[in-house]
């Protein structure tokens, strides 16, 4: 648009104001306090992770921030990513996905304030016919809408090399690869370092990784469900569209958020061969806002209290405090998902996801030493 | 049209321009600079819409796959990249990809020809394995036309989805999983080589009836089958071990751009330009929510993992110039007449030296002589020199091979006048003397010359020399270089008449033309 474009339609604006301020003083009134809105009005600057992107480009979530006086302007980057933009101060906050990442962002800067307004599971995106095979082989069994799979069964399986094609009844499926799960690339984003933390939980003997022994135990297992992927992207956006788009054929398995599933299904766009997996055991993702501005603080308060807000996160898919609104949300658009979760696990701490991570760096980087490397052994 | 009417007419389209504040043929508002893959061309419609609608203009600059990477990973001053896949130069450059999105899909596919499909029982065939594939190849039944892997993405997408399938480990590819055997009996049957996928599916058209099949974008192909110029149509293959995809990203390398950047991908990626795209172009949608149409095959589509280390993917692609393709001989024809001296002679001593290693760069490592490769050098001006030959075991930089090329390019003696058509004469026994004893190999000739031919042979003497050729010597292509006063036209009807490609040492280097050059043989 033009420069001079944006003064001549402000003084245009004003024109009209004046003709509003003339014609009505019922008007005239509101028209204040319009006014006296727009005059508040502060702009709110943010890196998010990118799962958060349509929620805070709704029209109903700009308007609930307009309300309280915010104008909040999201530029999105790997949850991971975010802990090392070096311009991260600059921003009034971060919004990443995941406890060890913000974690790192609250060590490392200066942070005002920190609030955690939703959370939400880690699941498994798949398809009709590869849980009926992961049914056949005993490995998910139905619950409703949705499924529960084995996550002790499914590692056993990937750390002993296991194609689809391996598997009893695969007819529907009959291919070379091997049975992973995609997922986003652990060095940059969020949801790849909780699928790991799920992964170091179960290999670990059902035990949260606590220290270097325990991690030399899982090596190089918990590094070859990454590398054996090849090449992964890093944002979690980036799998979920691959499999949607690219479908079955690319993406059996895809770990994903549960709200990225929710919204697909609020949006009435899942088809009838798209179906959830749960892990058992699963992770939470918590949704951690970083405020480093008194602006940024007033944001995080506002997602955290504001009952307006708190209810579009739940059409987002995200949980929070609202359970019934996210119960009446789930039946209303009969989502395939589940209502409560009883087997989640704590992730690892900062310190244990960094060195599994910085492992898995090394590995992809060869100038880099991994401190791992001695513990070379299958995982038992 | 009356002039109230015309007048009312003006006064409404100005009355639509202010009201959309767009197009209407301004200037646009923001000019963004993109680095891009040649394929690419086939979206300036498009782009045009993208303009009118947003005030955004993409100043699209062509480069090849490798040459491209690089001059990003060198940190060229552009606003986005836009190939056909980023992941390639995601791990080159690094933290440099500051955002990136999928604007449309196309897997490389291998396109057969219908009767030779069916009869094999390729067609609808779940069961096809790209082992099966090789094996036709190496049997010599399967003649195809694939770019260079170096030079053009569709080539090095089709390298990284063979070795995938080779390797048979259902996973990213590790350089202990690379099956040297079963990738060398594939390419045995690769009868044509070229730099640009554009221009291998015009050689193909013109060279239907002796190929059965080509790799390319299944875009390409459909694009084809669509068309009129194909005797007979290509059944594209997917075979049961997968497929890459090209999904064409665009990527944000200037953070300051990233307002229009995001305006551009949110324009791109909704779904009636989703739908255009696919219309037009015949590359699948990138979002969900609009659908394939019924021209591509409704099939389950595996994908192939894509390797996650640089390492793995150099080694591949020296392991395919240095061990896997054909073999190549390469003849360089090359003027040292007098009107070389000086700044001619220079830049085609630079050149060659390039190629015999001096050129570490990226693109020049993979554009130097390979292993196994023929070299033959043939100087020319009034006289045509004796021919010296080299064979390439060797590919050190340092090595005896490169060195003795480097050594021999040193000593060219300029001086006399320019008996072109000779020399080229003199070129094709040479080539053709080889060919008969060691059909294998690649065959083709570089004609570098700065004047017209003044000497010997005459043009329409050499033609009609060249038809009484053996069929196969008669398939040797020659590459002619454009070069101070050389003849145009004339070079233009020898790359005609045997199906070779002219390029144009004046626009670029002679360095970087013979770096374009090895794409094609």
């Amino acid at each position: 648009m033009q420069r001079w474009l944006g003064p001549l339609l402000g003084v245009l604006l004003l024109g009209g104001i004046g003709i509003g301020i003339y014609f009505s003083a019922q008007e005239q009134q509101q028209l204040t306090q319009q006014q006296a809105l727009e005059r508040q009005q502060v702009t709110v600057r943010g890196v998010i992770g990118s799962e958060k992107e349509d929620f805070f480009h709704d029209a109903r979530v700009i308007e609930a921030l307009r309300q309280r006086g915010l104008s909040v302007a999201v530029e999105k980057a790997g949850s991971r990513q975010i802990a090392s933009l070096p311009t991260l101060e600059q921003y009034d906050f971060a919004f990443p996905a995941g406890l060890p990442g913000a974690e790192k962002i609250r060590r490392e800067r200066r942070a005002l304030a920190v609030y955690t307004p939703f959370f939400t599971p880690m699941v498994i995106a798949s398809w009709q016919p590869i849980a009926e095979i992961l049914e056949h082989n005993d490995l998910a069994r139905q619950n409703g809408a949705y499924y529960l799979l084995d996550m002790k069964k499914l590692i056993d399986l990937m750390n002993a090399d296991k194609r689809w094609r391996d598997l009893d009844h695969s007819d529907a499926y009959p291919v070379g690869k091997s049975i992973l799960v995609s997922s986003t690339d652990p060095r940059k984003s969020n949801s790849a370092a909780m699928y790991l933390a799920l992964f170091s939980f179960v290999a670990n003997g059902d035990e949260v990784v606590q220290n270097d022994e325990q991690i030399c135990r899982i090596y190089p297992a918990f590094r070859d469900i990454f590398l054996r992927q090849g090449f992964t992207e890093y944002s979690s956006e980036a799998p979920f569209e691959d499999y949607q788009v690219m479908g079955m054929g690319k993406s059996p398995l895809v770990i994903i958020y549960e709200s990225q599933f929710l919204q697909l299904a609020a949006q009435g766009r899942l088809r009838p061969e798209m179906v959830l997996l749960y892990p058992e055991p699963t992770v939470y993702t918590k949704h951690v806002l970083i405020a480093f501005t008194e602006v940024g603080q007033r944001l995080g308060e506002a997602l955290e209290t504001d009952p307006a807000l708190r209810r579009l996160a739940v059409e987002y898919g995200f949980r929070n405090t609202d359970i019934a609104y996210f119960r009446e949300f789930v039946s209303q658009h009969q989502a395939p998902v589940a209502d409560t979760l009883v087997n989640v696990v704590e992730p690892p701490t900062y310190e244990a996801i960094e060195v599994m991570i910085t492992s898995i760096e090394a590995s992809l980087d060869r100038n880099r030493p991994d401190s791992f490397v001695h513990c070379d052994r299958r995982n038992p | 049209m009356t002039t109230v009417r015309k007048t009312i007419f003006g006064w409404l389209g100005i009355g639509l321009c202010l009201a959309l504040m767009t197009g209407c043929g301004r200037e646009p508002e923001t000019v963004l600079k993109v680095l891009a893959g040649s394929e690419l061309r086939d979206m300036t419609t498009v782009l045009h819409d993208l303009e009118s609608e947003t005030g955004i203009r993409l100043n699209l600059e062509y480069a090849g796959s490798l040459d491209g990477a690089e001059r990003l990973a060198g940190g060229e001053n552009v606003d986005l990249a836009w190939f056909s896949h980023g992941k390639y130069l995601s791990m080159l450059t690094g933290s440099r990809v500051a955002a990136q999105e999928k604007i449309m899909l196309s897997p490389v596919v291998l396109g057969v020809r219908e009767s030779r499909a069916r009869a094999w029982g390729w067609i609808d065939n779940p069961n096809l394995t790209w082992r099966d594939i090789a094996a036709k190849a190496a049997s010599g039944e399967l003649r195809y036309a694939m770019t260079d892997p170096t030079s053009s993405n569709t080539g090095f997408t089709a390298l990284i989805g063979l070795a995938s399938a080779f390797s048979g480990s259902g996973e990213a590819l590790q350089p202990a999983t690379i099956d040297t055997a079963a990738l060398k009996s594939f390419f045995t049957g690769q009868a044509l080589t070229a730099g640009s996928s554009g221009w291998l599916a015009e050689r193909y058209v013109q060279e239907q009836d002796r190929l059965d099949g080509m790799i390319n974008y299944e875009s390409v192909l459909l694009g084809l089958n669509a068309g009129r110029q194909l005797r007979e149509k290509l059944a594209l293959i997917y075979p049961q071990e997968g497929i890459v995809t090209a999904d064409y990203p665009l990527m944000l390398l200037n953070p300051a751009q990233r307002m229009a950047y995001q305006k551009v991908v949110d324009y791109l990626r909704t779904p009636d330009v989703q739908r255009r795209i696919m219309e037009q172009t015949r590359r699948r949608p990138a979002i969900a929510t609009v659908r394939p149409d019924a021209r591509f095959p409704d099939r389950l589509l595996v994908e192939l993992p894509f390797p996650n280390s640089l390492q793995v993917i150099d080694q591949l692609l020296f392991a395919y110039l240095d061990e896997q393709r054909r073999p190549g001989h390469a003849v360089f024809v090359l003027d040292v007449s007098g009107s070389m001296k000086g700044e001619g002679i220079e830049q085609l001593k630079t050149a060659l030296l390039n190629l015999a290693g001096a050129d570490q760069s990226l693109s020049g490592r993979f554009a130097r002589f390979r292993g196994r490769e023929r070299i033959t050098f043939l100087p020319f001006s009034s006289d045509v020199q004796p021919a010296q030959n080299f064979q390439v075991s060797d590919t050190a930089a340092e090595g005896k091979d490169m060195r003795a090329i480097r050594e021999a390019v040193m000593e060219l003696q300029i001086g006399g006048g320019t008996a072109l058509f000779s020399a080229l004469q003199r070129a094709y026994q040479i080539a053709g003397q080889a060919q008969a004893t060691e059909s294998n190999r690649y065959y083709s000739i570089v004609l570098m010359s700065d004047g017209e031919s003044n000497e010997g042979l005459s043009e329409a003497e050499f033609l009609q020399w060249r038809q009484n050729l053996p069929e196969a010597a008669q398939r040797i292509r020659v590459f002619p270089v454009l070069f101070a006063a050389a003849d145009d036209e004339s070079m233009k009807r020898l790359a005609q008449a045997t199906g070779g490609r002219v390029f144009d040492g004046r626009t670029e280097s002679l360095s970087q033309v013979f770096k374009a050059i090895r794409g094609y043989q």
